[in-house]
């Protein structure tokens, strides 16, 4: 399986890093957080501060709270505090960009955390996003090779719904032309909200008869929604639907086998590749030594970039434990309602 | 407004149909709504018959069918029952643009209650879940309510302010109650408040009973309402007038009661329903298009003329439809609906009078929390789900459907049933856009631009009656 | 005319229906009503009078309950009357006709009579039915071509208006009328409609304020009149004491003549 061979390259990563930083001891670690309203970040954190203390390294961090103008605030101050590498996880990924002038001025290394900015000496760490709209299609095709497959994208102002949708047609477009599958409903939803994909779903089931194969939700909040329109048809289960971000709700669904899949981004992961990578470079490794990266050009302005893109993890019934495991989900919260023996996780 | 007196001076040279109207003693505002959501069922019916022929609606579009308008009145109700309670705020001359936000703190915190806290400490699905669920749900949203209310009356900060603050908050507190994540699954009794699967609707016996008996009321209403007159010695309405009423409020209601009928279950929930039941289902031959199941060999498939059940009112819009008689009731029947009105259209003078201007402020708010439970209540259960997301811009739709509804934000004017007449026009456009597969930025442009032409159009009309 | 006289006539005529004694009300630090003391006697037409801004509408509008007096007491037949809002006032019979009429404008004639108090079914429910009833009796008898009654009192003519808001004061047996310029958006032939309708009142016993700038009204139908200015009370009359000019005198300067009793506004 292909994840399988990607989570082993993440693995590999963090091993491969560890050893180096052992001799880092001494330096400072520093992080601009854009907000901690949502919740993910402290996952985050919790990683890169394991690593970072555990190389006898500090750790400091600020919170931008959500503004702009204060995070170049804090930036400024950890400047002013000699750290020696600022991972950044900007909240404007262009008023940021004085605020690193200023950062690779001091002579500071730069890290853009799961938010790009482009400024070609930072380096840039984040999951795949289009690689997620891949693994979706990838985990559908495996199912439903051929048939009516509706598509219910995210919010049109999100350009994050347009890559996630670019990846799902690349996997899928040698079926399309062949004629194997059919798209028969692609529709935007307003907000990412669960309501407004319920209702385009249930308009796609009476516009088609249910004619429905299968669903390419592109996140769980959606796919909560989908799976209501399918169930009031009585769908639920036989026809499958995909999503994202893990959502413990969605990971249950999993295991209950209304969706086949939660395509997850380990913040732990993401964490702990970041955290060696800025230990690497407070000791002055070439960002280009260090493994896993390579040029990226993406970006908005299409400004080349070295950078780490973490390959996200496919939760599906065979491997729920997985998340279990990471401490995502309790086995309580994601085999409630699964009958026994269904699910290898649940037992 | 007519007037029911012979001889005044309105009646004077006015044409037969003009006459006919006032003798009925129509709203012919909302005869112009009607006639545009007719016009607009049936533009979409056809719309969607080109695009996939054969779909079986009345103009050979999927727009017309029992099916999808049995969604499209499930899919109005969430909408539905707010903007009733939002009519009675803007009549007031206030406006609450926290619905929305209020929507999400009542559904996750409900959610959260039955799920992670009543779930493991009775264990899942017992039934005090769910009745616990239904009375938090409309006590929290009474409550924020109330505490809106209290500031804008009490604490003379304006409705405006208060509720927008209201709904910059309440977003981030339904983000705090369950850590951002996802609420789900719902209690399953719960869960029937939301309209899906067989239970949650009432089945065709009683969807009949149902709508005989508001047949027989309709009735009752305009006999007595003919007494009373009678007995003040008041002018009546002519009794052709008073029949034709009687047979058209009776058609709709009984034609209403067709369509939720003509809706059969999906054939897969039928077939479990079928199961479940040790109902026999009859051999058949394959049929895509039929709404039947029948049995090909070992294969339950469609088709034509086999096993179907009927599905009836579904329980959410038998909710919505208590509220708007309720609350319909409550504005037009009550004290507390007059002085509603009458603050709407003369504060000074209703404080004057010695109404307690300050204290119906917050009734007012107060009913309008307790209507955004009820909402939560129906939009949890139908995505058996709570999150953050759910609510959100609603209170828009909100406001919008109270205003092509006839609502008017000067203050004073309004009526419930124009309102849900609006809401059901908005989510008719919405349904029928989805149903052609249009891109939701061109429903956005034209639910906003419906808006503002309802206004214009109201604005026109009501110059030319006054 | 002298105190004594008066005093005289005060007994003749019993206790008065109305006292308001050194009644003050400031708003953010001006004194709108500064000490004025008002008697009101059982069939009796007080007229108040004044430049506008003088004082005499807030005077008026303590004893009405729209506002709350910052100091001084009101007597109702005798004993001290509690007012802090329109519901207390109504309670002890005190109607008001306002100069703006304070009628809803959006409602029809019948609901803004009995704004405030609808009869109700046993139900509980509003008894629409009677409360028309009720209100086509009352019209009929104060403007018998009224016949919109089914329409929202905006699309009223000035004159119908008036007449809603002057049946809505009479109908709930008021024993002290205040009629806030009744006349002021009137044509002459209403005018003397309400003309009419004073002196009917005025007979079954109701003690009436009336407030006007108009001194030729005051003089056509009051018994006696006070004039403020600049919050004040300049003094009191009865209006056979005193000339038009002599009003008119103390009304622009203050100035008392000898038929008057000075108030504390007096130069």
């Amino acid at each position: 399986m292909k994840f399988k061979t990607l989570t082993l390259l993440a693995g590999a990563l963090v091993m491969s890093i560890a050893p180096t930083a052992v001799l880092a001891a001494g330096k400072t670690i520093a992080v601009s957080w854009k907000t901690f309203q949502e919740e993910r970040w402290k996952i985050d954190e919790a990683a890169i501060k394991a690593v970072v203390e555990a190389a006898g390294d500090t750790y400091v961090s600020t919170d931008a709270q959500g503004s702009a103008q204060k995070q170049a605030a804090d930036i400024e101050a950890l400047i002013g505090q000699n750290v020696d590498v600022i991972l950044v996880v900007a909240y404007d990924s262009d008023a940021i960009l004085p605020s690193i002038q200023k950062i690779n001025d001091a002579g500071i290394k730069a890290i853009a955390y799961d938010v790009q900015f482009e400024d070609p000496n930072a380096l840039y760490i984040t999951f795949d996003n289009v690689g997620v709209g891949r693994i979706m299609a990838q985990e559908m095709l495996k199912v439903k090779p051929e048939g009516r497959y509706a598509f219910i994208k995210g919010d049109k102002g999100d350009p994050n719904a347009t890559f996630l949708f670019q990846g799902m047609m690349e996997v899928l477009k040698a079926n399309i032309d062949g004629g194997k599958i059919q798209n028969v409903c692609e529709t935007f939803t307003d907000g990412w909200k669960p309501d407004n994909a319920q209702k385009n779903m249930e308009q796609c089931l009476t516009s088609t008869n249910n004619g429905v194969d299968a669903v390419l939700s592109e996140n769980d909040g959606m796919a909560s929604g989908v799976v209501a329109a399918l169930d009031a048809q009585g769908l639920a289960g036989t026809v499958p639907v995909t999503g994202q971000d893990g959502d413990l709700a969605a990971i249950n669904r999993v295991a209950l086998g209304t969706q086949l899949v939660s395509v997850w981004k380990n913040s732990t992961d993401l964490g702990t590749v970041a955290a060696n990578a800025a230990i690497a470079l407070a000791d002055g490794a070439d960002p280009t030594s260090i493994e896993g990266v390579a040029k990226f050009n993406g970006g908005a302005k299409g400004v080349e970039m070295n950078s780490i893109l973490l390959a996200p993890t496919p939760i599906t019934k065979d491997n729920i434990q997985v998340a279990i495991d990471a401490g995502h989900i309790t086995k309580e919260q994601a085999c409630a309602g699964v009958a026994a023996g269904a699910v290898p996780a649940c037992g | 407004m007519t007037n029911t007196t012979i001889g005044g001076p309105a009646a004077a040279n006015e044409n037969a149909v003009q006459r006919f109207i006032r003798a009925l003693e129509l709203d012919t505002r909302m005869l112009g709504m009607l006639v545009a959501l007719v016009v607009i069922w049936v533009g979409f019916d056809i719309a969607s018959g080109v695009m996939r022929p054969g779909s079986g609606g009345l103009f050979g579009g999927s727009f017309l069918t029992p099916r999808n308008l049995w969604i499209l009145l499930v899919q109005t109700t969430v909408i539905a029952v707010m903007t009733t309670g939002m009519v009675l705020v803007i009549v007031l001359r206030q406006i609450d643009l926290s619905v929305g936000s209020m929507l999400s703190v009542v559904a996750v915190a409900t959610g959260v209650l039955q799920v992670f806290e009543l779930g493991p400490m009775l264990g899942v699905g017992h039934p005090v879940i769910w009745l616990a669920a239904v009375v938090f749900a409309i006590a929290l949203g009474s409550a924020i309510g109330f505490v809106n209310g209290v500031l804008i009356a009490y604490g003379q900060i304006p409705s405006f302010i208060v509720t927008l603050g209201g709904l910059i908050a309440f977003s981030g507190t339904a983000f705090l109650i369950a850590s951002g994540v996802t609420v789900a699954p719902m209690d399953k009794t719960f869960k029937l408040f939301g309209g899906n699967g067989p239970a949650a609707s009432i089945g065709p016996i009683w969807s009949w009973v149902l709508g005989a008996a508001v047949c027989v009321m309709i009735v009752i209403m305009i006999v007595m309402s003919r007494r009373r007159r009678i007995h003040f010695k008041f002018a009546t309405k002519p009794i052709w007038a008073e029949f034709l009423t009687g047979i058209v409020g009776c058609a709709a209601v009984l034609g209403i009661t067709a369509v939720v009928n003509a809706y059969p279950y999906p054939p897969r929930v039928a077939e479990r329903f079928a199961l479940d039941n040790g109902i026999p289902i009859p051999p058949g031959v394959e049929d895509r298009a039929g709404t039947d199941i029948c049995m090909a060999g070992e294969k339950v498939v469609s088709c034509l003329d086999g096993l179907s059940f009927a599905t009836g009112y579904p329980i959410p819009v038998l909710i919505t439809l208590a509220v708007a008689v309720t609350m319909t009731f409550i504005a037009r029947r009550t004290r507390f609906g007059r002085y509603v009105f009458a603050t709407g259209g003369n504060p000074e003078a209703a404080e004057l009078a010695g109404v307690n201007t300050k204290w119906l402020t917050v009734k007012v708010f107060t009913l309008m929390g307790a209507l955004v439970g009820i909402s939560a209540i129906i939009a949890s259960a139908r995505l058996d789900a709570a999150t953050t997301a759910l609510g959100t811009l609603n209170e828009l739709y909100v406001i919008a459907a109270a205003v092509i509804g006839g609502t008017s934000l000067a203050g004073g004017i309004g009526t419930i049933y124009g309102a849900i007449a609006g809401a059901l026009l908005m989510q008719s456009l919405q349904s029928g856009m989805a149903l052609l597969n249009v891109d939701s930025a061109y429903t956005n442009i034209l639910v906003g631009g419906v808006l503002v032409l309802a206004v214009f159009v109201d604005q026109l009309y009501r110059r030319r009656v006054n | 005319m002298t105190t004594e006289s008066m005093s005289a006539e005060t007994a003749a005529r019993g206790a008065p229906l109305v006292e308001m004694r050194d009644v003050s009300i400031a708003f953010g630090g001006i004194k709108a009503v500064d000490h004025a003391s008002l008697d009101l006697y059982p069939g009796e037409v007080v007229g108040l009078l004044g430049h506008n801004g003088a004082g005499k509408s807030t005077l008026i509008k303590v004893l009405s309950g729209a506002y709350k007096r910052d100091a001084g007491t009101i007597l109702v037949d005798g004993r001290e009357a509690e007012i802090n809002n329109p519901r207390d006032a109504k309670a002890l019979g005190i109607e008001t006709i306002y100069q703006t009429l304070a009628l809803a404008d959006n409602v029809d004639a019948a609901a803004n009579l009995y704004l405030g108090r609808e009869l109700r079914t046993r139900w509980g429910t509003l008894d629409d039915i009677a409360m028309e009833a009720a209100c086509r009796e009352v019209m009929g008898r104060l403007n018998p071509n009224f016949r919109r009654f089914k329409e929202p009192v905006k699309s009223l003519s000035g004159g119908q208006r008036q007449s809603v808001a002057i049946a809505r004061a009479i109908h709930f047996n008021a024993r002290i009328l205040i009629m806030d310029e009744p006349t002021a958006a009137l044509g002459p032939q209403e005018t003397a409609q309400v003309g009419e309708l004073i002196k009917q009142l005025k007979a079954q016993g109701i003690g009436i304020f009336l407030i006007s700038h108009d001194i030729h009204d005051v003089f056509d139908l009051a018994d006696r009149l006070t004039v403020m200015k600049n919050g004040r009370v300049v003094g009191s009359a009865r209006v056979a004491d005193v000339t038009k000019d002599e009003v008119l005198g103390m009304i622009i300067m203050g100035k008392v003549p000898p038929g008057a009793v000075p108030g504390p506004g007096a130069i």
